[in-house]
């Protein structure tokens, strides 16, 4: 604890920077400028849960995108069979969607790597065809979708839960559970004589994941007014997937990074670099960012930081740079 | 001093009857000048629907074409240059909102034109209505995009609708092959499924007695064999297929190797071009795509039997002017050339005092036979409330010798009465 | 719903292993990248795409060489095995000090890059890549077998063959092994572990080419868009069989084009909607997996918890 105190100290700037920014952006910008953003606050909080379950519990997702679809429907068959109301339904979306994730926790238990890379990829899949499904048709709509409204602009509502799970994440990773998770990715048998349950850390981080993945799905179906399986393709889980790599595994430093990432630079492509071949360049524009920082945003602002500590190195206490060296010392342990 | 009072009342008199059109002159809608007209639309560009490409850019060097080329003494659509602007939605209905709402707010067009896709296209029908901004001709033949006139009066559809299609086919098989045993073939999405629906739908009570067995596919699977050799043994003589280009021509193949050849093949008309023809052919052989069965409505530049024609002579020349570099024999330029010329026939159409509404007016009050694209004599013909379908004849036609043949006039698949 | 005969059923599981065949040869790819860089391999699919693009401009696009099947299928298959090697070295091994994940995304960078490609200088508009095998048929019994299926199905036992006696037999193989299982201690004993690696993505590649090849005349057209269906269902191959056995890739491939086959054949819940043989599939393997997590041939690691 001793060490969060100067690290908030040095991150208040970037961080009420951040806070000043998107509170006054719809001021001076145009409603689909704003618009851009509330997407970006969506992928934001999708990718928070995303980084929970790979980067810190080690576990890897081709199905974020799954999870994002039952919350979006969650809240899209409620508003449209209930009185209730849109927002209310965001808290109802992250439980329904985070219970199926937690459930979805306990056979993937069992699989590992690319196995577990099959099965979450599995979901995404299966998630699609049985939304489609004409057995289900009258509750999901089946491959017509379902309407119930115009299109929204939830800007300072998204961006207020975003910031809200992002402190959440924030709190849960230096929490005793967030500890856990770190070192059942990086030392499990030392986790586990240690007392960690290996098996409710595990599928908590499932769990949690999809329900952030689930809030992200019901902000998305109040933005669009309507549901449709196409909205949720397999395509999305791994747009989650790369914008989770490019913000960086394990910190939550470069989060906003892969969000930002994923939301413009396919208009980027197309826009300014080639209208002929926007593929071409989306590609190449990626592995540009990958090779830049193969480690994601995160590990740069990482590095940036330490030259910045190193030059401020005065201003702290030699206790904060001990806790430091510990702290690394258990990551490196892989 | 009479005529100024004449000219307030007459100024009241609109006002309260809501009517802003009857300020004459200048427009109050956005996207709209004495000298310019802002249209847009979304189409994927990318993604595995990216296919579709060509019809943005086949309507952009037709209304190019227009715009540098005085037809009847004027530029453009009635003078007003157009400018076209269309976006990527990758065939996601979240991408389609977002650049739509693009298309409406930032850059403020006039009307939206052509957009592609069932479902990408369902998500911004009440946004487009609740704003009161055209979205007219939309590139997709479900049928809601005419028979929902009253619950979106700024929406239409421009292509025959499948249902209709498929009516023909069941009306085809009533009369000529009155024995036939069918099997049907079809993509299980909204697209497949309203193929399916008109088809059993024309046939009646005699659809569940003449189809003797029904499969379906999803565009993800590779492959189609399970489905035929079910088909196959269910003892069809007649195959009828709805699905997209890539899955017919693999039908088509999948069949010659099963070695089977059912005495006749319906196949809907979004696949029965002259060029995905001919890759069927190159597959599964001449002997089983002959004889084969569809409908069309648009000229054809892969077919040569419309190597003299008039209407056919200016969409090369246009291709070869605008888009030099892309393939002229791929259809899917000139389904974007014809949408092209009902749009600015409907401009026309709106006459000087050009607004929202009266495109409107124009677009659901129309009768066009000179569209040089679609087949001679086809009507793009519209009358609201009681037909929302601009194009409702389609041909007959049977593949033979490696070419499409017409084997019936014009048939009305909406016959008003 | 039809009455049950042997024909039926037989029928249903020939037109199964036809549709393995798809599948196995880019399971196989899968399997051999797996082992040499620990990591799925997205732009696999895609690779073979592009790959069957420069075939169908050799063999036969108009403005091309028009060379005989047989002859562009091989220098095209040499072509993939160089591109491939290449590929590892300029893209793969400088991610590599980013983790696993920056390895993953980068071939999702590639797989995209691919599809570009291709769309920009073929056009995406489908095109017609002719099988040298016969569509004439051989009947057993009442059961009608293509000739063409026989082809795709010995070519994929062709390519697991020749994996598996090259990896059996030869040194190279040996140390390609040694170098994908141990690293740091295959360099220590004098392998070049980076050109090993480079070897495996080239042979990799060549599969995936030769994959390509075989499944466009399949899957009627070749578009940029092809191999993405494929890429599924080898993955699913892939894993079914344990990620790591070459053998196991494409046994996996045939029980899957099977196993689907059978199942959308007889079981009524999916005959009726296609929409459902997918998640039915990936179900049934998700159970198999709970209990062989390793998959079928694959050498079950201990785990330490």
């Amino acid at each position: 604890m001793r060490r969060l105190i100067p690290t908030v100290g040095l991150r208040a700037i970037p961080v009420g920077a951040a806070v000043a920014f998107l509170a006054t952006y719809p001021l001076y910008h145009s409603n689909v400028e704003t618009l851009k953003f509330t997407l970006v606050g969506i992928y934001l909080i999708a990718i928070l849960g995303l980084n929970i379950l790979t980067g810190y519990s080690g576990q890897i997702s081709l199905g974020h995108g799954a999870f994002i679809g039952i919350g979006a429907y969650t809240t899209a068959i409620l508003v449209d069979k209930t009185s209730l109301s849109d927002v209310a339904t965001i808290p109802l979306a992250g439980l329904v969607a985070g219970a199926i994730g937690f459930l979805f926790g306990f056979p993937a238990l069992r699989l590992h790597g690319v196995y577990l890379a099959l099965a979450t990829f599995g979901a995404a899949v299966a998630f699609i065809q049985l939304v489609q499904s004409v057995h289900y048709q009258s509750f999901t709509g089946g491959a017509t979708g379902l309407f119930y409204g115009l299109p929204k602009n939830p800007y300072y509502l998204t961006w207020g839960i975003a910031a809200a799970l992002y402190a959440a994440a924030w709190l849960l990773v230096h929490s005793k559970l967030g500890r856990a998770l770190t070192a059942v990715r990086d030392a499990p048998i030392a986790a586990v004589s240690s007392g960690v349950n290996l098996a409710l850390a595990k599928t908590l981080a499932f769990g949690i994941a999809s329900a952030y993945a689930g809030v992200a799905g019901s902000l998305l179906a109040i933005r669009l007014g309507s549901v449709n399986p196409y909205s949720f393709p397999v395509a999305l889980s791994i747009l989650l997937l790369t914008g989770a790599a490019l913000g960086g595994l394990g910190t939550l430093n470069g989060v906003v990074f892969g969000a930002l990432f994923i939301q413009f630079a396919p208009d980027f492509a197309i826009d300014h670099v080639s209208k002929t071949a926007p593929e071409v360049a989306y590609g190449l524009i990626l592995l540009a960012v990958l090779f830049l920082m193969p480690g994601g945003a995160g590990e740069l602002l990482h590095r940036l930081g330490g030259l910045l500590k190193k030059a401020a190195k005065p201003l702290y206490s030699r206790t904060a740079d001990r806790a430091e060296a510990v702290v690394t010392s258990t990551r490196s342990d892989t | 001093m009479k005529k100024g009072l004449l000219a307030l009342i007459a100024v009241g008199a609109a006002l309260v009857l809501g009517l802003p059109a009857a300020f004459g002159g200048s427009s109050a809608d956005p996207g709209v000048t004495a000298r310019s007209i802002t249209l847009g639309g979304t189409f994927p560009l990318t993604g595995a629907a990216a296919s579709y490409a060509p019809i943005p850019r086949g309507m952009a060097a037709y209304f190019s074409y227009r715009n540098a080329t005085k037809v009847n003494g004027k530029r453009g659509a009635n003078g007003r240059q157009i400018i076209w602007k269309f976006y990527d939605d990758v065939y996601n209905p979240t991408n389609t909102v977002t650049q739509t709402q693009r298309l409406v707010e930032q850059d403020h067009v006039f009307a939206l034109v052509g957009g592609l896709g069932t479902e990408p296209q369902e998500a911004v029908v009440d946004y487009a209505n609740s704003k009161k901004v055209p979205q007219i001709y939309v590139s997709t033949g479900a049928t809601e995009w005419g028979s929902k006139h009253k619950e979106h009066p700024w929406t239409i559809g421009w292509q025959p609708d499948y249902q209709a299609e498929a009516a023909i086919y069941g009306r085809y098989i009533r009369d000529h092959i009155p024995a036939a045993k069918l099997a049907v073939l079809y993509q299980n999405d909204s697209y497949g499924q309203d193929y399916n629906a008109g088809l059993v739908g024309a046939l009646g009570k005699a659809a569940d007695e003449k189809i003797v067995s029904t499969r379906t596919f999803n565009v993800t699977d590779p492959s189609v064999t399970t489905q035929l050799v079910a088909l196959r043994a269910s003892g069809a003589d007649t195959l009828v297929i709805f699905a997209t280009p890539s899955k017919t021509i693999q039908t088509y193949a999948t069949i010659a190797r099963l070695g089977w050849k059912p005495a006749h093949i319906i196949l809907n008309s979004v696949s029965a071009t002259q060029t995905f023809m001919g890759i069927a052919v190159n597959l599964a052989g001449a002997a089983t795509v002959n004889g084969s069965i569809s409908v069309y409505y648009t000229k054809d530049p892969a077919n040569p039997s419309w190597d003299n024609d008039a209407g056919m002579k200016l969409y090369k020349s246009i291709m070869a002017r605008f888009l030099p570099d892309a393939d002229a024999k791929n259809g899917l330029y000139l389904y974007g050339m014809a949408k092209a010329y009902s749009t600015i026939k409907a401009i026309e159409g709106a006459g000087k005092n050009l607004t929202r509404a009266s495109l409107m007016k124009s677009v659901d009050h129309m009768t066009d036979t000179t569209n040089p694209f679609l087949l001679p004599k086809v009507v793009v013909k519209t009358n609201a409330p009681k037909d929302n379908f601009p194009i409702s004849q389609q041909a007959l036609i049977q593949f033979k010798d490696g070419q499409w043949n017409p084997i019936s006039g014009l048939i009305d698949t909406r016959p008003k009465g | 719903m039809l009455a049950f005969t042997w024909t039926q059923f037989w029928q249903q599981v020939v037109s199964g292993l036809s549709d393995g065949s798809i599948y196995a040869t880019l399971a196989l790819a899968l399997v051999l990248i797996h082992r040499a860089t620990g990591v799925v391999n997205f732009a696999q699919g895609n690779m073979g795409m592009f790959s069957t693009f420069i075939a169908w401009w050799l063999i036969y696009q108009e403005t091309g060489p028009g060379l005989t099947f047989w002859l562009g299928f091989a220098l095209v298959t040499l072509m993939s095995f160089v591109g491939g090697a290449v590929i590892y070295g300029v893209v793969i091994r400088p991610l590599q000090r980013g983790g696993e994940l920056a390895i993953v995304i980068g071939t999702i960078a590639l797989l995209i890059l691919f599809q570009g490609l291709a769309g920009w200088i073929w056009n995406p508009e489908p095109k017609a890549f002719k099988s040298p095998f016969p569509n004439s048929q051989l009947h057993i019994g009442d059961v009608v077998i293509s000739w063409l299926w026989v082809g795709t199905i010995l070519v994929s036992l062709g390519c697991v063959a020749v994996v598996f006696l090259f990896f059996r037999l030869t040194r190279t193989g040996l140390m390609m092994r040694a170098a994908a299982l141990r690293a740091n201690t295959s360099r220590l004993m004098g392998i070049r572990v980076t050109l090993m690696l480079a070897l495996g993505w080239g042979l990799a590649a060549a599969l995936s080419a030769v994959a390509g090849m075989m499944a466009a005349p399949s899957l009627g057209t070749l578009d940029p868009f092809f191999m993405l269906s494929v890429l599924v269902y080898a993955f699913a191959a892939a894993v079914l069989g344990g990620i790591d056995s070459p053998i196991g890739a494409v046994v996996g491939a045939y029980i899957l084009g099977v196993g689907i086959s059978l199942l959308s054949t007889y079981v009524n819940y999916i005959t009726v909607d296609s929409q459902l043989n997918l998640p039915v599939a990936l179900a049934i393997l998700l159970v198999i997996l709970l209990f062989r997590p390793s998959g079928l041939f694959g050498r079950a690691v201990v785990r330490r918890v």
